[in-house]
């Protein structure tokens, strides 16, 4: 390709100084196009249908796979009789429990292992056989045809019973999966002297992830060489566990997942799914697809547990926080999962308070493992911490924004006070609350409530911390900048529908002076790119974009040398400007870039860059304040939210499109909390989930969350953090929505609602 | 998955009937709620009967006396917008307009709409229930926060789904039916059967019986119609209390009132506690205090629904009060 000036954005101004080797990066302190609104590099494939999704691979002579479930949440298999579905027409390979390429293989949840077909089956829909067939339909007959005889056995579903002496063991060794219990100074103590104390229980349900795109996968063989297409948040993190099953050395097990429809934390690791389709598709020697049903999805991905929490605490007049008594009961479900994982964080760390205790017990109930899910256990301890802050508000008559800014720790508390290296708790509540206008609208409320007795209206707020989000080591990226100028980028990371591609060519583009088009982004496959985490705790961008970074100055710096020698000038008197290469000292000297000989010769230069570690003796954490505005009709329990804002501190803002993005979906993944999800299980008769479609899994529609939704971001330079000073926010956005709703809705109705979701039904029990 | 099935689509009503009355056929207009019934496996088909073909069935049209015939193949879409539906029956307009989301409403018809089957999720799950032939309800000691609280009997809890069907019913609608014996009419408030009298129907039609037009009688001049529906998210949901309202006033005087209620029964609920409250009365603050009481009236709520009899009342109180509203 001819030279073409069109590829830079930079043409005779210098893009970021590039560091001398071995020394790092230094902080952008201005920046060209990182930070602008710039749509999706993708945006046209994934609208028009071009993108290729794991669930639209077709490959030749593929067949497809069906799973035999158990329809009990707890049953012993006495008999298994395979033999009429392998006499099926179109079956081509079958297997189960018995079948030799099956034995000894085992499935881990966290330590546990379990046997990957376990007669005795603990929860609705653990895998008990599995089939390929020439159709999905033949595939689907096949599994029908199976006969089994079970032994339905007792079962539990409630958390809250699951420790009692009755209830039906999940496990030989008891229903607790674990208890965990944290202290610092003393609870009791700080309690007693405190001038307000309350004390509450808090319910937060179940809740399923339901993304887009079904769980599944294709399996392909080529002789010991297994390639596999999954819907999923991380490839490293699928090649990893799929060769641990299998026995298979890494470099066999090639992973595949260049698009994909969401998984909110659902989709960190394969399903027992992807190793059968392995099975199958080696057993009938052909690629097997295998795409789960929505139905399958809501038995056993996993889910957010629910959680019982019960909170007391205390404030002195002066808004002091004195103590903070916390416990929590939650599922893991049939096997060990992190029931009652970080939910509390809230607790521990977001407010200052020396006297803290919080105790957590994790039970197993007979009903699908949980998985995490977007900011797991956060959204939960702030349903109860937010509200109980209004509540010690309220109780010593103090506005609830200047309580909490009354508490605003200055270092983690939680990790023995070490400091963060920037928090915008302060700031976030502060602009938030102006922007918002909080005083006014609370002043408005209560006069509309004054008046009118059908509809009421409230405004709430809550504020949030999230556990990570600073990311960090490892991973590797490699730039590519070709002889025409144009660049490509190799990384392992996903995009799970937050843009990764998009802010990652933003910042190679920031760094090389290209525009983020003509940047080709190669990713998310083990055969090909470089190694990635998976995509969750929002570490994606405070991981991959210092490494991005780190690569494209790489390039830059080999460019530079390279340059040196065609233009006879030491390379650290050069300077990269996009276009071309510069000298400081004369500018007469200067060489386009595609004119570099050795890069004309080569073809290419390679810039690896790798993540750097983080910061020691600090934490990297986002934060945020969410504010919300509603009505409630008090006749109908309906409930308006009218607006939203988010106010959120994630450090740097790479896209702003992205970001807004973000915000608006944890907002209103944060109304489905609040005021619409629930899993529902049979738990008086069979333990059998209720509500396994998008009917009765009510997630929100689009009538339920605001068209008046605002994001605010708070940009604080945190050159600590990392080299771009991005952190995470694709988590901490959906953290205090629900309870920011829980305060709005007291404020309307003067009724605490503690129990999640608080649809019509709840509201017309309690009003 | 769906079962294996032949697909035939008839030209002409008789052969369509002809096509229905066999055993395991089923007929499809929109096929919204059917397709879905045989991908979850909940009745027996294998012959799906198209009526798609049917131009008899197509159609808004006002009648010689100044009424109004439906085909049964109208869209939920295009009886909430025609401008002939909206002027004369605002509540059927408003009713069509609540029916789950733009692309089902789209897609869905009127027909289909009144016939379409019970959303209970043990129905619709993997129970085997007493109205799919099995020996107990599942709901009645089960979870049951979005079921029937009046005319079950503690047989069969579900709430008819449809929107439009306590609205039609509230107008006087009826329903012209073509089948094996000929044609006949029956009145839409008619069309439903509670779980006493029969648990494994949800309509009177028999094999073969196919709607082909819905005709509402010429309005009253003083009629006042409306629906209003609380569901628990604000779309593509059910109704978990609705009420539907046709008033004939004479001046600010209920004359005549005919109130039909949705998520509250096997069938559209009609009460007369309120018509009988209402009747002759200014919908004043007194009749509506006594309205929201009439609304419970007979009742028989379950351990988890009991929530629904302060709805009803909420909601009654809220549609009279409208009503009342000079305009
Ligand atoms: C997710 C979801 C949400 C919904 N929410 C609502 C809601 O909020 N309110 C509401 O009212 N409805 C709701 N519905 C139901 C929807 O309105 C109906 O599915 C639709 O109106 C049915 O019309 P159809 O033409 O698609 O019927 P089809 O699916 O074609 O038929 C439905 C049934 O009626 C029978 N049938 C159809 N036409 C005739 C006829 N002319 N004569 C005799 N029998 C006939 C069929 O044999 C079948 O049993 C919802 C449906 C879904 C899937
Ligand atoms: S309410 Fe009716 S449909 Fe639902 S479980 Fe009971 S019998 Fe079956």
């Amino acid at each position: 390709m001819a030279q073409d000036d069109s590829i830079y954005y930079r043409q005779g101004l210098p893009v970021p100084e590039t560091p001398e080797p071995g020394r790092d990066a230094g902080f952008w302190e201005t920046t060209d196009i990182v930070g602008k609104r710039v749509a999706r590099v993708d945006g046209y494939e994934r609208l028009s249908g071009a993108a290729v999704y794991p669930s639209d691979i077709k490959l030749p002579n593929m067949i497809y796979g069906a799973i035999l479930r158990c329809p009990h949440p707890h049953a012993r298999v006495k008999k298994l009789n395979t033999a009429p579905a392998r006499k099926m027409p179109g079956v081509r390979a079958l297997i189960s429990g018995d079948a030799p390429e099956s034995g000894g293989l085992q499935w881990k949840y966290d330590d546990y292992a379990a046997p990957l077909f376990d007669p005795h089956c603990r929860f609705e829909g653990e895998v008990l056989a599995a089939v390929a067939a020439d159709t999905r339909y033949q595939a689907w007959d096949a599994v029908r045809a199976i006969k089994v005889e079970y032994e339905v056995l007792p079962y539990v579903s409630d958390h809250d019973q699951a420790l009692d002496d009755k209830a039906p063991r999940v496990h030989e060794s008891g229903n607790l999966v674990g208890s965990d219990e944290y202290i610092r100074g003393d609870a009791d103590k700080g309690l007693s002297r405190a001038d307000a104390v309350v004390e509450q229980t808090y319910q937060t349900p179940c809740e399923l992830h339901t993304p887009m795109e079904l769980h599944g996968c294709v399996a392909n063989w080529d002789g010991d060489r297994l390639t596999i297409w999954e819907s999923s948040q991380g490839v490293y993190a699928v090649q990893s566990r799929i060769s641990e099953v299998l026995e298979m050395p890494l470099s066999k097990v090639r992973v595949i997942g260049h698009y994909m429809g969401g998984g909110f934390g659902s989709k960190l690791q394969p399903g027992k799914y992807t190793v059968l389709a392995a099975l199958l598709a080696r057993k009938a020697a052909r690629p097997v697809k295998m795409i789960l049903t929505r139905e399958e999805t809501y038995l056993c991905v996993g889910n957010r547990p629910a959680n019982t929490m019960r909170l007391k605490a205390g404030a002195r007049k002066d808004g002091t926080l004195t103590g903070l008594d916390f416990a929590c009961t939650g599922p893991s479900g049939a096997y060990p999962a992190g029931g009652t994982s970080l939910v509390d964080w809230q607790i521990r760390d977001l407010y200052q308070c020396d006297n803290v205790r919080c105790s957590s017990r994790d039970v197993y109930i007979h009903a699908g493992p949980a998985r995490p899910f977007r900011a797991p256990g956060h959204p939960q301890g702030s349903w109860a911490l937010e509200q109980m802050m209004d509540d010690l508000a309220e109780k010593i008559g103090m506005d609830p924004v200047e309580l909490r800014l009354k508490n605003i720790p200055e270092v983690s508390q939680a990790r023995g006070n070490i400091p963060y290296t920037t928090t915008g708790l302060r700031q976030c509540i502060e602009k938030g609350a102006e922007q918002f206008g909080w005083k006014a609208a609370v002043k408005k409320a209560r006069e509309h409530n004054r008046s009118n007795r059908a509809v009421k209206r409230g405004v709430g707020m809550g504020a949030c911390v999230w556990i990570v989000g600073g990311g960090g080591p490892p991973a590797t990226v490699a730039i590519k900048l070709f002889r025409d100028g144009s660049v490509n980028l190799n990384m392992g990371a996903s995009d799970i529908g937050t843009g990764t591609k998009t802010v990652m060519a933003l910042v190679a583009a920031e760094e090389l002076g290209i525009r983020p088009e003509v940047i080709q982004i190669e990713h998310a496959d083990t055969g090909t790119t470089q190694y990635a985490t998976p995509s969750g705790g929002s570490k994606t961008v405070p991981t991959e974009s210092p490494t991005v970074r780190n690569a494209a100055i790489d390039v830059k710096r080999q460019v530079l040398e390279m340059a040196a020698e065609d233009l006879d000038v030491p390379a650290a008197d050069l300077v990269y400007q996009g276009a071309e290469v510069v000298s400081g000292s004369n500018s007469e000297k200067r060489i386009r870039v595609t004119e570099v000989s050795r890069l004309k010769k080569r073809g290419v230069v390679m810039g690896v860059g790798y993540r750097g570690p983080n910061p020691e003796g600090k934490s990297v954490n986002p934060f945020g304040a969410q504010f919300c505005e509603l009505e409630v009709n008090i006749g109908t329990g309906e409930v308006s939210i009218l607006r939203f804002l988010g106010a959120h501190d994630s450090g740097r803002v790479l896209d702003r499109l992205t970001y807004d993005n973000q915000v608006f979906g944890g907002i209103v993944m944060g109304i489905g909390l609040g005021l619409t999800e629930f899993r529902q299980l049979d738990a008086k008769q069979t333990g059998k989930l209720c509500n396994r479609n998008w009917h009765d899994y009510k997630l929100p529609t689009a009538l339920d969350v605001p068209a008046d939704m605002v994001s605010l971001p708070i940009e604080i330079d945190d050159p600590e953090a990392n080299n771009t000073g991005a952190k995470g926010l694709g988590e901490p956005v959906t953290i205090p929505t629900a309870a920011a709703i829980a305060n709005a809705l007291y404020m309307a109705t003067s009724v605490r609602f503690t129990r999640a979701p608080v649809n019509p039904i709840e509201i017309r029990r309690h009003l | 998955m769906l079962p294996s099935f032949s697909y035939v689509r008839p030209e002409t009503v008789k052969d369509t009937v002809k096509h229905a009355s066999a055993r395991g056929a089923a007929l499809h207009a929109g096929g919204t709620d059917l397709i879905g019934c045989l991908r979850e496996g909940i009745m027996d088909v294998d012959k799906v009967v198209s009526l798609s073909a049917l131009a008899d069935l197509y159609g808004i049209r006002e009648t010689a006396d100044d009424g109004l015939t439906i085909g049964a193949l109208a869209t939920i879409t295009e009886v909430a917008e025609n401008p002939l539906v909206r002027n004369k029956y605002p509540g059927l307009a408003q009713g069509a307009s609540e029916v789950a989301s733009p692309q089902l409403r789209n897609q869905g018809t009127l027909g289909g709409n009144l016939c379409q089957k019970p959303r209970c999720w043990y129905y619709r799950g993997e129970f085997h229930c007493l109205r799919k032939g099995g020996d107990m309800c599942y709901a009645l000691a089960g979870e049951h926060q979005f079921h029937a609280v009046f005319g079950h009997d503690r047989i069969c809890v579900i709430t008819h789904p449809s929107d439009t069907a306590p609205v039609l019913a509230a107008l006087g609608a009826k329903l012209r039916v073509a089948g094996p014996d000929g044609g006949k009419t029956i009145a839409v408030e008619n069309l439903h059967v509670p779980p006493r009298d029969n648990v494994l129907t949800e309509t009177v039609l028999g094999p073969g019986e196919v709607i082909t037009r819905i005709d509402l009688p010429r309005p009253a001049a003083n009629l006042k119609s409306s629906y209003r529906k609380v569901r628990a998210r604000r779309s593509w949901d059910f109704a978990l209390a609705g009420v539907a309202l046709a008033l004939e006033m004479d001046g600010d005087r209920v004359e005549n009132s005919r109130v039909f209620l949705s998520g509250a029964a096997p069938i559209p609920w009609r009460s007369r506690s309120v018509e009988n409250v209402i009747r002759g009365r200014r919908l004043d603050d007194k009749t509506i205090a006594e309205a929201r009481a009439a609304i419970v009236e007979n009742a028989d709520p379950l351990p988890g629904n009991t929530y629904k009899l302060e709805l009803f009342k909420g909601v009654i109180e809220e549609e009279l009060s409208a009503m009342g509203r000079p305009e």
